[in-house]
């Protein structure tokens, strides 16, 4: 590896290390972490009764069948609806009915509430796709 | 003689036409137009990372290597095995979220233009020991009332929505409409509405602070130049995402406004405070937005504040029996 | 000499044109484009946010006195009367036996249309060629009126989407994509998130705004129904909107049982 490659790898570990040290995932307005318990995931096999498509979180309803066969309701806190509106989403497109998976992290207070870490259909694509960022110009090249 | 009429008349004829080409929309009254749907998402942290040192501005290279690197550090999607690791609940899929495509235009390697080393200044010592007491105040008391909490999570006001306007993960969309009297800057977090008007009026007197501040503006040349007082003095002011910091009631900004483009107004903010040893200025440049602004209606909505002031107290109660 | 006739016949037609046309421009405000401007501080002149209906004065809760007592006041509904389906009625009794804790407005929550232009505070209108936003003081609710091509409500909102045409001198905004929360009044006045609203303004002078707007809401309002009243220009050309975030005043009535009993 010549000295300008070597450069390179250890330019782009230092600044790989200083932004996962700067900011992980964490979210914006809401430290997560206090509100639920990271030794508590769950992955709950659902189907959705409804959507409050609001800010500053929408809330997905979901029926959840225990083993035992008893119907749980759950609350999963998602996102700020705007930037799906703004990649297509109204308030028709996830209907009642959807099947759903959501792994995500039990409310501290003890509730059936759970953010929605990750929410995928049975199969395993992601329920929510994602695409390049609204309005922004795109750097080429840029991973998505 | 002729081509010398020629050159006379019809090069500064093609010179107009070429300054016209470059020139600032015009309002119908003939004030530069800063209209439209911008937003100002960015990749580029507010603070250089410590470990770029020197480095003021990347190469394209760089700039693409770290816009890769830091789509993937703040990826939702990209970590959920790391983060199950390492115990972090971290918040939901990438798709929620749109903290941008690029680096600023400038590649440089942080919002803060000056002080030259793109960091924030140091507290004077007065200020450091008040930061000290106010993070260990932070740690004792997490949540004992909203008081002690963010104010965006407060839903009373997000970084776009004040001076200096900081992007936050998502919604950094900005509506501006001008009229002879008035910039008016609606931000999409919290509907926030920035009325500043430009004919001269003073600001209003000291005992009025509001959580917006207090702006006035001035054009220089084709620069509309803000001055923001009047400023709620909070602990939280900064946010959590930019900047965690102390204000006093002598805060003060400065910002420019300046459409160098036709999809692009480059914005300037210098912060005026004594808690800081000397004043820093951000630069941010915003870009068309094509969608429009939804509606965040933020306090009609808020079950996260009244979840987290519960969680915490089901916290302190489960401590206190297993004191038992 | 022979220019003469013709040309007192030009000067007196462009004479009348121009007193024609002054006549028209300083009749109202006008933008560049020649449309009516709308810029300004405005406040209705109303009780309509306490009673959109006519209504004697009476008691608030009693330990506030006189200070939340309802005031009289005409109604601004043309026949006094909103045209209930019977379930609505039922709802807006039950609404107006809980006013003092289901209020939106008590929470600090925004207006809706059209209440937020009838509450007893300033809104203040951003007017220019292609654009117009609406700011209203309480609670900073805002809204941007679309003065181009439509746009669609896709998801439900408290002040709803607003698109507008002109009619003449006359704006005409409609309303959709309201998600049913709000309430019309402090009466407990109400509508679902099936409504409808037009709106009509048209300036009276450079410092009025007659304006109307029609409900319309199948699930709700056995027809569609209209109010009127006057918005006054704020006569002091300096005064702009103050904040008024009233956010923070409620967080104790929303928040409290989850405050730490040690805190104040």
């Amino acid at each position: 590896m010549s000295m300008k490659e070597q450069a390179k790898v250890v330019l782009c570990a230092t600044l790989a290390i200083a932004w996962w040290s700067f900011a992980g995932t964490a979210d914006a307005h809401h430290a997560f972490s206090t509100e639920f318990d990271a030794s508590k995931p769950v992955t709950l096999r659902g189907t959705i009764t409804t959507v409050e498509w609001i800010n500053p979180h929408a809330f997905i309803h979901l029926d959840v069948k225990r083993d035992d066969g008893v119907v749980e309701s759950w609350m999963i806190e998602a996102g700020s609806p705007n930037t799906l509106v703004r990649r297509g989403l109204t308030r028709d497109s996830i209907p009642p009915g959807t099947q759903v998976v959501v792994f995500g992290y039990r409310h501290r207070n003890g509730s059936n509430t759970a953010n929605g870490r990750d929410v995928t259909l049975p199969d395993g694509r992601r329920l929510f796709i994602t695409s390049p960022g609204t309005g922004a110009p795109a750097a080429p090249d840029s991973a998505q | 003689m002729k081509s010398y009429l020629v050159v006379s008349i019809a090069l500064p004829l093609a010179l107009t036409g070429f300054l016209a080409d470059a020139q600032t929309a015009r309002t119908p009254w003939g004030a530069p137009d800063l209209q439209g749907t911008w937003s100002n998402a960015t990749l580029t942290p507010l603070q250089r990372p410590a470990e770029l040192k020197d480095k003021e501005f990347f190469t394209p290279e760089e700039a693409k290597a770290y816009v890769r690197q830091r789509l993937s550090a703040v990826s939702g999607d990209e970590n959920i095995q790391t983060d199950k690791q390492s115990g972090n609940v971290g918040s939901y899929n990438d798709a929620w979220m749109d903290r941008g495509n690029d680096v600023v235009p400038t590649r440089r390697t942080s919002l803060i233009v000056d002080p030259k080393n793109g960091r924030v200044p140091p507290f004077t010592p007065d200020a450091q020991r008040q930061f000290e007491r106010d993070q260990a105040h932070a740690k004792e008391h997490p949540a004992d009332t909203p008081e002690d909490r963010y104010l965006t999570e407060r839903c009373i006001v997000f970084g776009g929505g004040k001076a200096p306007m900081f992007p936050e993960p998502y919604n950094n969309n900005y509506y501006i409409v001008q009229t002879p009297d008035y910039v008016t800057i609606m931000a999409e977090l919290n509907h926030e509405v920035r009325i500043i008007p430009i004919d001269g009026r003073p600001h209003f007197p000291s005992q009025v602070t509001q959580w917006v501040g207090d702006s006035r503006g001035h054009w220089e040349g084709d620069t509309l130049v803000v001055e923001t007082t009047n400023q709620k003095t909070n602990r939280h002011f900064y946010g959590v995402q930019m900047l965690d910091s102390l204000m006093s009631d002598k805060f003060r900004v400065v910002e420019q406004f300046t459409r160098t483009a036709p999809d692009q107004i480059r914005y300037r903010a210098t912060v005026y405070d004594p808690v800081f040893t000397a004043p820093w200025t951000v630069e941010l440049f915003m870009h068309p937005q094509t969608g429009d602004l939804v509606e965040y209606a933020c306090h009609e909505g808020n079950y996260g504040l009244k979840g987290l002031l519960s969680a915490v107290r089901e916290d302190e109660k489960h401590a206190a029996e297993g004191k038992k | 000499m022979r220019f003469t006739l013709p040309l007192l016949v030009a000067c007196a037609l462009l004479a009348l044109h121009a007193r024609a046309q002054g006549a028209h421009e300083t009749d109202v405000p006008r933008l560049s484009n020649g449309k009516p401007n709308f810029s300004g501080v405005w406040q209705a002149l109303t009780t309509a946010n306490w009673n959109l209906l006519t209504h004697g004065a009476s008691a608030g809760p009693p330990e506030y006195g006189a200070l939340l007592s309802t005031p009289p006041g005409y109604g601004i509904v043309d026949g006094d009367e909103i045209p209930y389906l019977p379930a609505a009625a039922e709802q807006q009794q039950r609404n107006y036996e809980n006013r003092f804790k289901d209020d939106p407005e008590l929470k600090c929550y925004m207006p809706g249309v059209p209440r937020a232009n009838y509450m007893p505070y300033p809104l203040q209108i951003f007017h220019s060629d292609d654009r117009m936003l609406v700011a209203y003081q309480f609670a900073g609710a805002a809204r941007i009126v679309n003065l181009g091509k439509p746009q669609p409500s896709a998801i439900d909102s408290w002040m709803g989407v607003s698109n507008a045409h002109w009619d003449g001198d006359t704006l005409v905004v409609e309303v959709i994509g309201f998600n049913g929360q709000a309430w019309l009044d402090r009466a407990g006045n109400h509508a679902s998130s099936a409504l409808r609203v037009v709106e009509r303004y048209k300036l009276a002078g450079s410092d009025a705004i007659d304006y109307s707007a029609t409900l319309e809401d199948p699930k709700t309002f056995s027809r569609p129904w209209t109010m009127h009243f006057r918005l006054v220009r704020n006569p002091d050309r300096r005064a702009h909107l103050m904040e008024f975030k009233c956010v923070p005043f409620t967080e104790q009535l929303l928040y409290g049982e989850f405050y730490k009993r040690t805190a104040k």
